[in-house]
């Protein structure tokens, strides 16, 4: 079984729009795509959690288009639609019946022509409450809800963009007035600042048609900043540790680790790793931790991929009652040392790369799941082609692959432990991205 | 033409492509199992789920929690396969063996490639039919189920969807209680306990087999019949000792505990927000006017742009979301408003939620919110079965659920057929604001008192403590 490869075209209108069309008739629906290279990274200090704020003035209308009615709209078409925004983009995304595709490309071309038409003080602090709760509600009224913050926090330097959290702070969205909001539009939301994917049963010619007409006319921004430096040594240098007191009755260990970048072959072998040391019952860590020793509620470790400097490993294990949370501590770290030390079994690889292998195929039936990854890889590595060539990536990688870039990464210097703490008193204090819906 | 004169004019839809659901095969075993196949041409991997209409509901309640346990428990080693040596197996074919038990029904559910689907089948046979409950396992999850009821209590939307279903259901109800038991019974759950549920779970003549792929070329119904033709042989449950209308008389108990407006408020000091559900008794999946509740329900708290949502975020911003709705099961299910609102909009954002409740019953929809809802649940069914999991799973609920074999076919046309007039006689049979519960989690010192001067029903405020680590985990000796 292998996965099907995914046909595609891929072209720039004049005005910098890059369009990637992907035929599929398979079912009589079709996804549309939008990334935008603007994410939490272009933020700057005092003025953070603004591009996951200007995501959801995305949705408060625009000249032809009501407040709200982008939403009723896709509805109404008999669609599904949401955006998100992470350190390194931000994206739209509608999936409709085929026969509504153009309502959604006239809608998309709206509201990166004319959004700043519709925009008002009203609208603007409506959405900041909405946000303003939508961090209370996935983070501060969470247990253990903050962990990954404190994890960016430690992995990334204070002058680096990704040691801010996505969703901002609370003084910041309080300060972000309508002419932040506006300069940020006029900065950011151009054509040739965006990847726009459509995927599914689409007649190419037809489609090619309408975004021209939609998007043509809408000039390009000459002159885009690039975020802050990024770079970052390879390595932290020096473990970092953090105990925090949290309303929560079992401690938990998070570890992070800083790790390559994205379209680097050694973050592949660092996802197969994941699957190998966590992933479901058979993994190592779970078998020690949970299975056979008994100290542990649940494991986990995975990988986020980044373009900026480093990606973010992370794991994390909750102690059983009665445990010492050192102990938990040691075991994990033990088998993260073993990974290292010697190679894996050729079992443990084979079944990692099958389960691998079906997920991909999984993932890649569905053309939300498409149009997503061509954008993807467009925005962040100029290469949507890695969508064909990602699974091959990964059963390619060997245990030797492992053995080495977890002795690089997975190494205590290279190590962030923060540890959550019942706290008997304490005030209530996941992970990644911000939605609008 | 200028930019704005082309996007001045708003397009309209084309032609739509026709879409039926996939129709399905029925192949009926000896003992009574159901092998429910369906084609979808270009769909390599395969979705393959047997699914039993024996499930948490139906336990007895000094077990209760025994049927989740019992699901949990059986990818921990079976006869041939001791450990996770099951788990290595389905891993080496790419596969993942899932068990689940809901309140209707207990499934054991693969993805696979078709060109491995009779090696998964003989996996999904052996660990449906000869889990083997070791012990010491058994134990370890009994304590990781409790050590989840401790998390339960520090998670305020956990918490309050447990306090919810506690306040609304009188104890006679399974609903009463979590699905996977609590402190009470989850300590006494030994394997003996385990095989008994797995011993009702062999039941061929409750079962069916939903299969759903690329099928070309392959005799599905022969594969299964080869992997789980004596499913349940033995049992005492096959054809013929369960007739259709016997099991349907099995709907749970599902009285209401509530007989006037309650507010009950879990007081958790220092909590930036307030978790709220807002309710009552609802609905069994099988009722007759089914599709005007889905219309009606999308309107009040189903759309992006429902009335609540439009109220309390779009408007007022007391929230990141709110929706509302009936989960409905074999027996009646809750109804729910659920949000989570700043602490200083708790009490404005009740009484929005209440409005809410009051108009959808008071006054008629308009027009446009019914062609809105109608259109949506209409237009977005193909894209919910883009994928074999997604048809398999809703085969499998017309199965549990024991729904006619044209349910999803005729889903369409139903909802087109719903009128404003059936959306508000829906509303005032099922939504009953003179018995509803609101439950809450919260700072009640932030809101006390503005909360006694509102007035939504009878108070009554519960301290709660996050459970501190020692000593609240009862270890089993093992």
């Amino acid at each position: 079984m292998t996965a099907p490869s995914v046909r595609f075209t891929d072209e720039r209108l004049a005005n910098g729009l890059r369009l990637i069309i992907s035929e599929d008739h398979l079912a009589p629906v079709v996804a549309v795509n939008i990334w935008y290279n603007v994410g939490s990274k272009h933020e700057v200090a005092g003025k953070t959690g603004f591009a996951h704020l200007f995501e959801h003035v995305m949705f408060q209308g625009s000249r032809h288009v009501a407040k709200a009615e982008h939403m009723a709209l896709v509805q109404a078409a008999g669609g599904t639609l949401n955006g998100s925004t992470f350190f390194d983009r931000t994206n739209y995304f509608e999936t409709v019946p085929s026969h509504q595709l153009e309502l959604v490309l006239w809608l998309e071309a709206d509201r990166m022509a004319t959004l700043l038409d519709a925009l008002n003080q009203a609208n603007l602090d409506n959405q900041r409450d909405v946000v303003k709760n939508e961090k209370r509600s996935s983070y501060d009224n969470r247990p253990y809800g903050a962990w990954f913050h404190k994890l960016q926090e430690h992995l990334f330097p204070p002058e680096h963009p990704y040691h801010h959290p996505t969703i901002g702070s609370m003084e910041d969205l309080d300060a972000a007035s309508i002419e932040d909001v506006a300069a940020f539009f006029r900065t950011y939301y151009a054509p040739n600042n965006a990847v726009l994917s459509i995927v599914g049963d689409v007649d190419p010619a037809q489609a090619r048609t309408w975004v021209e007409r939609y998007f043509g006319e809408i000039p390009a921004h000459p002159a885009i900043p690039a975020p802050g430096d990024t770079s970052l040594p390879p390595s932290l240098g020096a473990e970092a540790r953090e105990v925090v007191e949290d309303q929560v009755p079992l401690p938990r260990h998070f570890f992070g680790f800083r790790a390559p970048v994205m379209g680097d072959p050694r973050f592949d072998a660092l996802e197969v790793a994941s699957q190998i040391l966590a992933g479901g019952m058979g993994s190592r860590l779970y078998r020690r931790l949970v299975r056979e020793e008994r100290i542990a509620q649940d494991v986990a470790f995975f990988s986020l991929g980044l373009i900026g400097g480093a990606s973010i490993v992370a794991g994390q294990a909750t102690v059983r009652p009665g445990v010492d949370p050192a102990v938990v501590e040691r075991a994990f770290e033990e088998e993260l040392e073993r990974l290292s030390r010697e190679p894996v079994t050729e079992d443990e690889l084979a079944r990692a790369r099958a389960l691998i292998e079906t997920w991909e195929l999984e993932a890649l039936q569905r053309v939300d799941e498409r149009a997503d990854r061509l954008s993807m890889y467009a925005t962040l590595l100029d290469d949507p082609d890695m969508i064909n060539r990602q699974l091959h990536r990964y059963l390619a990688v060997s245990a030797p692959d492992i053995q080495v870039v977890a002795a690089e990464v997975l190494r205590p210097d290279n190590r962030v432990v923060l540890t959550y703490m019942p706290a008997a008193n304490a005030t209530a204090a996941t992970t990644d991205e911000e939605s609008a819906a | 033409m200028t930019l704005e004169e082309i996007l001045s004019a708003r397009p309209a839809p084309g032609q739509p492509r026709t879409y039926e659901f996939p129709g399905f095969e029925r192949t009926i075993l000896p003992l009574g199992l159901q092998i429910l196949t369906v084609n979808l041409p270009g769909r390599p991997l395969v979705s393959a789920n047997l699914v039993v209409r024996r499930g948490a509901g139906d336990e007895p309640a000094d077990v209760a929690g025994a049927t989740v346990l019992a699901a949990r428990a059986m990818t921990e080693g079976t006869q041939r396969y001791p450990g996770v040596e099951l788990t290595e197996a389905a891993e080496r074919l790419g596969a993942t063996l899932h068990v689940d038990a809901s309140w209707d029904a207990f499934v054991v559910a693969v993805d696979v490639s078709a060109s491995r689907l009779g090696a998964a089948l003989e996996l999904l046979a052996e660990l449906a039919e000869r889990p083997t409950f070791p012990e010491s396992d058994v134990a370890r999850l009994r304590d990781e189920r409790l050590n989840d009821l401790l998390q339960i209590k520090a998670d305020p939307r956990r918490r309050v969807e447990q306090a919810f279903a506690a306040t609304i259901y009188t104890a006679h109800s399974p609903y009463a209680r979590p699905a996977a038991g609590d402190e009470a019974t989850v300590p006494s759950l030994t394997p003996d306990v385990l095989r008994q549920v797995h011993r009702r779970v062999l039941a061929p003549a409750e079962t069916a087999v939903v299969i759903g792929g690329d099928l070309e070329g392959l005799d599905v119904p022969r594969m299964v019949e080869e992997a789980l033709g004596s499913f349940g042989a033995g049992s005492g449950s096959g054809a013929g000792s369960g007739s259709k209308a016997a099991s349907g008389a099995r709907a749970p108990r599902a009285d209401s505990a509530v007989d006037h407006p309650i507010v009950r408020f879990y007081h958790r000091p220092g909590s930036v927000q307030t978790e709220l559900r807002i309710g009552h008794v609802g609905l069994p999946r099988r009722v007759p006017d089914f599709h005007s509740v889905q219309v009606m329900g999308a309107i009040l708290g189903g759309l992006f742009n429902s009335r609540l949502q439009m109220n309390l975020r779009e408007d007022k911003g007391y929230t990141y979301g709110v929706g509302a709705g009936f989960d409905m099961r074999r027996g009646a299910g809750p109804f729910s408003v659920r949000t989570a609102v700043q602490t200083a909009a708790t009490v404005p954002a009740i009484a929005e939620s209440l409005a809410e409740l009051r108009r959808i019953r008071d006054t008629q929809v308009t027009s446009a919110e019914l062609a809105a809802a109608c259109d949506y649940l209409v237009g977005v069914f193909p894209l919910r079965f883009e994928t074999p999991g997604a048809v398999v799973a809703a085969l499998a609920g017309q199965f549990i659920q024991e729904l006619p074999d044209d349910e999803l076919a005729r889903y369409r046309r139903e909802v087109e057929a719903v009128t404003i007039e059936r959306v508000q006689q829906a509303a005032r049979d099922h939504i009953d604001p003179d018995r509803i519960a609101i439950v809450a989690v919260g700072d009640a010192d932030a809101v006390g008192a503005e909360l006694e001067s509102a007035g939504f029903g009878e108070l009554e405020v519960i301290n709660e403590e996050v459970p501190a680590e020692a000593g609240a985990a009862e270890e089993e000796p093992e």
